[in-house]
C-alpha cells in the first residue's frame, strides 16, 4: 500500500518539483519539502504539508493568520451582464480612486496576514471607486478580475507534465529549451511516432525538453538513447518531470567520443589487476569500472538495439549527425530534426531530398494561437507566441537494388555513364569533322549534357516520385 | 528469412522483427500523394500504374524496403513499403466523415497530457483518424472508449480497429451520448468531444471522469457559437482552467532561386544582344551548322577560330546557356519569377547546376586557353521558403478545460 502511495502519480509527493500559479497568472516552481513553508511574496506564504497527498487540479486559499488554506473555486467565468453605461463619462485620473497610496499599502499589509481576504480588499477597493458605477459592465468585470490578480491570497500546484513544463520554460527561460513550443513538441512526438516499447536515438540540445517528452511518451518502457557533446549531457529539464525510477531507467546517454572505442582506451582490468589493488587504489579501481561499464553498456545500445527513430534537436549541422547516427535506424522509421530557425534546416532539407535513405523530407512551421474565452468576452489574447520552431521529417527507407528500376545512386552512376557515353560520341563526330584537330577534349564535359541529367534528377526528386524520375531517365545509351 | 514474430501486427505499435510476412499490412508509397494500404498475401499482386507488384516479392524484405515492379510484366516502377503508423494512416484512410489532421491531433493529445496507461473517451469515432493516433499513445495498458452514434460508421470502425491490431484496447460503441450519456463512471482520466453539440455531453462526461483525480477534456468545434456554448456548459459542472487554442500545421516548399545583380543581368542582356547581332551576320550557315558549332564550343574545343574571334566575352557561352533555359524550362520554367523570361530560363538552369557535377563547367572556363576570358555568368543562389497557395486557415477551435477532483470531507473540515 505504501508504495502504490509513492507510485500514485495523481496525488502531490513529498521531493517533488511543482509549478505553482498565482492570482497574477506568474507560476513559480518549487521543491516540496516536508515541514517548510513557501512564500509567495505578495500572495502570502503556505505550509508544503499542507499539500502533501492531495489529488493535483484544486486551487487553493490561503487564509486566517496562520497561512491555513482550503479549496477556492475560482469565479472568473461569471456572465456580465449588460448595462447602459459607456465610456463617455470616464475621466482618466487619480482621483477617481479615493483610497490614498498609503491606505492601500496598509490593506494589502493585513491582507498578507490575513486579517482581510483577498475578495474584501477588492470590495473595499471598489466601494472606494468613485467611477466604478459608471464604467461599463464588462470594464466592472476587467476590473474586478484585475485587482484581484493583486490582492487574491489563491494558488494552484500545477503537475509537472510534458505540456506544463514546456509551456513554463518557453515562457520562462526559451533560450533554455531552444525555443521549441508546446505545438512544435508534440508534433515532433506525433512524426517520431513515439510510444511505449520503441528504441529511440536522441541528439538533445534542448536541455533534456526533447528526452523528457520522449520518456513521458514511452512510460517506462523501450530505451532512449541519448548522444551528447561534452562532459555531460545536461538533461536538466528531465528532473522537473517527477519521473519514476522505471522511466529513469530508460533514459542513456553516450558521449560522441565514446561511441567507438579509441585505440588508447582500455578497461579497467587491462589499466590494473585488481587483485594487486587495496584501500583508494580499490575504490578507484571501481569507480573507474563503474563508468567503463556504463559507457560500454550505452555502445552495446547503440550498436544493437535497433532504433525506431532519430530524433535530432541539436545546435550542430543535422546533416554530419545524420551521417553518423542514420545507420542505426531501421527501415520505415522516422528521423526528425528540430530548429529553431527554418533556415538552418533548408540545406538539410536539400541534402534529405538527395539522400538514398530519406523519403520524402518535409519541412513544417506550427501557428498557435489562444484565444480569452469568457462568456460575451471571447477573443484572440491581445499578446501571442513568437516563433515555435521548425520541424523537418522524413522515413528512412532501404535503398534496395531492384531488378525493374534503379536506385538512386545507381541512376545518378548511370547518368555520369550516359553523360561520358555521349561526349565521346560527339569527340569522334568531331573527330571525323575536323580530321587532324587532335586536340584532346577527353577530359572535358559537355555542359549542356550535364545539366540536362541534373535537371532530371532535380525533377525527380522535388516531385518525390520515383516513377517521374523513371520517365525522364535518359534512355540507356 | 521470416522470423514468425509472436506479436500480431498492429498500427499503433512495430513488430519486434522489422520484416513484411505474411497478412501483414503495408503501405504502399508511390508518391507524397499516392499512398495506399494493402494486405500482404502470397500470390497476389499489386497493380498500380508503375506496375505490377508480386506480394511474394514482398513477404521478408525489411519494413521501409523499395521494390522493383515484376520485370516479366514489362514494369520498370518502382515503390516504397512503408510500416502503417497512425500518422501515415491519417494520410490514406477512407473518410466516413471530416477528420482531424496531425496538428491538431498532437497538440490535443499534449494538452489532454496523455500519458500510457490512461484511459479516455472519445466522441464520435468519425473515421477513426484521432482513435489510431490515441490508441497509440495510451498504449495497450490504456484505454479508449469510443462513441459513434452513426452505426455504420461504428462498424466500420470497429472492423478496422480489429484489422489493424488495436482492438485490445479500443471499445467502439455505437450511441448517442448527447441523449444516452457514456454510461461510464469514475472510469477515464480524460475525454475528447467532436460532436455538433458537446454541451449536452458535458455531464456525462463529468461523471465518466476519475472522480479523485485531475482530468482533462477538449472538446472540437468548428464554429465559435459553439465553443461559448460549451463554454458555459464547462463552467456549470466545474470545470476550470477554460483555455481555447488553435493550431495550424504549415508545409514549406523548399526551393533554390538565384539571386542576380543587376549588373549580372545586364551582362547577360548584352550577351543576348551581341548573340543576336552575330547571328544575323553569319546569313549564310544554316541553323543545323550554326548549332554544332555552338556545340563544339561547349565541348570547350579550344575555341576554333572564327566564333574566338568576336568581340563578346560571353558570346561563346551563349549557344549553352540557351540549351540550359530550354531544358529546364520544360521542368519548371514558372518557378522563378524574374522579371524577363529569359532570366527565369537562364535562372533555373543555373541553380540547378548547383550540384557537384557543375565543376567540369567552371574548370573550362578557366582552361580555356583563348585571350578573351569567357566567365559564365552564375548569380549567387538563395535557398528560399515559401507557403504553398492555398492551405488551411482553419480547422476548429480547440478548447480545453480541467477536471477538478472532488474534495474529500477530511480536507473540507481542515
Amino acid at each position: 500500500m505504501e508504495s502504490t502511495m509513492a507510485n500514485n502519480p495523481d496525488i502531490i509527493h513529498a521531493g517533488e518539483n511543482v509549478f505553482i500559479r498565482m492570482p497574477s497568472d506568474n507560476v513559480k516552481c518549487v521543491l516540496l519539502k516536508p515541514n517548510t513553508t513557501i512564500s509567495l511574496g505578495k500572495f502570502g506564504s503556505f505550509k508544503v504539508n499542507d499539500i502533501l497527498g492531495k489529488a493535483w487540479g484544486n486551487t487553493y486559499e490561503i487564509y486566517d493568520r496562520d497561512n491555513k488554506i482550503r479549496t477556492y473555486i475560482p469565479d472568473e467565468m461569471n456572465e456580465v451582464e449588460e448595462t447602459e453605461n459607456n465610456n463617455r463619462e470616464i475621466v482618466d485620473n487619480r482621483a477617481s480612486q479615493t483610497l490614498s497610496v498609503a491606505e492601500i499599502k496598509a490593506l494589502k499589509s493585513e491582507g498578507l496576514r490575513g486579517e482581510l481576504t483577498g475578495e474584501e480588499i477588492v470590495n473595499k477597493l471598489k466601494e472606494s471607486h468613485a467611477a466604478f458605477d459608471k464604467k461599463t459592465a464588462y470594464s466592472q468585470a476587467k476590473y474586478l478580475q484585475k485587482k484581484g490578480k493583486k490582492f487574491h491570497k489563491i494558488f494552484t500546484p500545477i503537475k509537472p507534465t510534458t505540456y506544463t513544463v514546456n509551456e513554463y520554460f518557453y515562457i520562462k527561460n526559451p533560450a533554455k529549451i531552444r525555443d521549441i513550443r508546446m505545438d512544435t513538441l508534440s508534433q515532433l512526438l506525433s512524426f517520431s511516432n513515439i510510444h511505449p516499447g520503441c528504441n529511440v536515438l536522441v541528439v538533445d540540445d534542448t536541455q533534456g525538453m526533447v528526452v523528457s517528452a520522449i520518456a513521458e511518451r514511452m512510460g517506462g518502457k523501450g530505451k532512449i538513447l541519448g548522444i551528447y557533446d561534452g562532459d555531460n549531457p545536461h538533461y536538466d529539464v528531465v528532473k522537473y518531470m517527477n519521473f519514476s525510477q522505471e522511466i529513469q531507467d530508460t533514459i542513456k546517454v553516450l558521449s560522441w567520443l565514446r561511441i567507438h572505442r579509441g585505440p588508447d582506451e582500455k578497461s579497467p582490468d587491462e589499466l590494473q589487476d585488481v587483485t594487486q589493488l587495496t584501500g583508494k587504489d580499490l575504490e578507484g579501481y571501481h569507480r573507474r569500472l563503474k563508468a567503463y561499464t556504463i559507457v560500454e553498456e550505452s555502445r552495446k545500445i547503440l550498436f544493437e538495439a535497433k532504433f525506431d527513430a532519430l530524433v535530432i534537436a541539436s545546435q550542430y549541422q543535422p546533416e554530419s549527425i545524420m551521417e553518423k547516427l542514420l545507420q542505426y535506424v531501421q527501415g520505415s522509421r522516422p528521423v526528425v530534426v528540430y530548429h529553431p530557425s527554418k533556415e538552418a534546416l533548408l540545406e538539410t532539407s536539400t541534402w534529405m531530398r538527395k539522400s538514398p535513405d530519406l523519403l520524402n523530407p518535409q519541412l513544417t512551421e506550427s501557428w498557435l494561437r489562444k484565444s480569452q474565452v469568457l462568456p460575451g468576452r471571447t477573443h484572440p489574447e491581445m499578446s501571442t507566441w513568437g516563433g515555435g520552431g521548425a520541424l523537418l521529417s522524413a522515413t528512412r527507407v532501404i535503398d534496395f537494388p531492384v531488378q525493374a528500376a534503379l536506385t538512386k545512386r545507381e541512376r545518378l552512376a548511370m547518368e555520369r555513364q550516359n553523360t561520358e557515353a555521349k561526349k565521346a560520341k560527339r569527340t569522334r563526330e568531331e573527330e571525323e569533322k575536323s580530321s587532324g584537330d587532335a586536340e584532346a577534349s577527353g577530359t572535358t564535359t559537355t555542359t549542356t549534357t550535364t545539366t540536362m541529367s541534373t535537371t532530371d534528377a532535380t525533377a525527380g526528386e522535388d516531385a518525390g516520385d520515383g516513377h517521374e524520375r523513371e520517365s525522364k531517365r535518359p534512355k540507356q545509351e | 528469412m521470416a522470423e514468425t514474430s509472436i506479436q500480431k501486427q498492429s498500427f499503433a505499435q512495430y513488430k519486434a522483427n522489422n520484416t513484411i510476412e505474411e497478412g501483414d499490412h503495408v503501405i504502399a508509397y508511390l508518391n507524397r500523394e499516392t499512398m495506399q494500404l494493402i494486405k500482404v498475401q502470397s500470390n497476389k499482386t499489386f497493380h498500380c500504374k508503375y506496375g505490377n507488384f508480386r506480394h511474394d516479392d514482398m513477404i521478408g524484405l525489411e519494413y521501409g524496403s523499395k521494390v522493383g515492379a515484376n520485370a516479366t510484366s514489362g514494369g520498370r516502377g518502382f515503390l516504397y513499403l512503408l510500416y502503417p503508423t497512425p500518422e501515415l494512416w491519417t494520410l490514406i484512410l477512407p473518410h466516413r466523415t471530416q477528420i482531424l489532421y496531425v496538428a491538431d491531433i498532437s497538440f490535443v493529445m499534449n494538452s489532454l497530457q496523455l500519458r500510457p496507461g490512461m484511459s479516455m473517451i472519445e466522441s464520435g469515432t468519425g473515421s477513426g483518424s484521432f482513435s489510431h493516433s490515441l490508441a497509440r499513445t495510451l498504449g495497450p495498458q490504456g484505454h479508449l472508449y469510443t462513441f459513434e452514434y452513426h452505426e455504420e460508421r461504428a462498424k466500420a470502425a470497429k472492423k478496422e480497429f480489429e484489422e489493424h491490431g488495436v482492438s485490445d484496447w479500443i471499445t467502439v460503441q455505437c450511441r448517442d451520448v448527447c441523449k444516452d450519456g457514456f454510461n461510464l463512471e469514475n472510469k477515464v482520466d480524460a475525454v475528447f468531444l467532436d460532436l455538433p453539440a458537446p454541451w449536452d455531453a458535458v455531464l456525462s462526461a463529468k461523471k465518466a471522469f476519475k472522480q479523485d483525480k485531475m482530468g482533462r477534456i477538449c472538446t472540437f468545434s468548428p464554429c465559435i457559437e459553439q465553443i461559448s456554448r460549451t463554454v458555459l456548459a464547462l463552467k456549470d459542472h466545474g470545470f476550470a482552467e477554460i483555455q481555447m487554442f488553435e493550431c495550424l500545421l504549415r508545409t514549406q516548399d523548399i526551393r533554390v532561386i538565384p539571386m542576380w545583380t543587376i549588373d549580372e543581368a545586364t551582362e547577360k542582356q548584352r550577351a543576348f544582344e551581341n548573340k543576336r547581332k552575330r547571328r544575323a551576320q553569319e546569313r549564310g550557315g544554316t541553323k543545323k551548322q550554326r548549332q554544332s558549332d555552338g556545340e563544339v564550343d561547349n565541348d570547350g574545343a579550344k575555341a576554333e577560330a572564327p566564333l574566338t574571334g568576336t568581340d563578346d566575352d560571353s558570346v561563346a557561352n551563349s549557344p549553352q546557356t540557351v540549351d540550359n533555359g530550354a531544358d529546364a524550362g520544360t521542368t519548371d520554367s514558372s518557378a522563378v519569377g524574374t522579371p524577363t523570361t529569359s532570366l527565369s530560363e537562364q535562372g533555373d538552369a543555373t541553380s540547378l547546376v548547383s550540384t557537384p557535377v557543375s565543376t567540369p563547367v567552371l574548370n573550362k572556363s578557366v582552361d580555356v586557353s583563348t585571350p578573351e576570358p569567357r566567365e559564365r555568368i552564375d548569380p549567387k543562389n538563395l535557398t528560399v521558403t515559401r507557403l504553398p497557395t492555398e492551405q488551411p486557415g482553419h480547422t476548429s477551435y480547440l478548447l480545453f478545460a480541467t477536471f477538478v477532483p472532488r474534495v474529500s470531507t477530511k480536507e473540507d473540515s481542515q
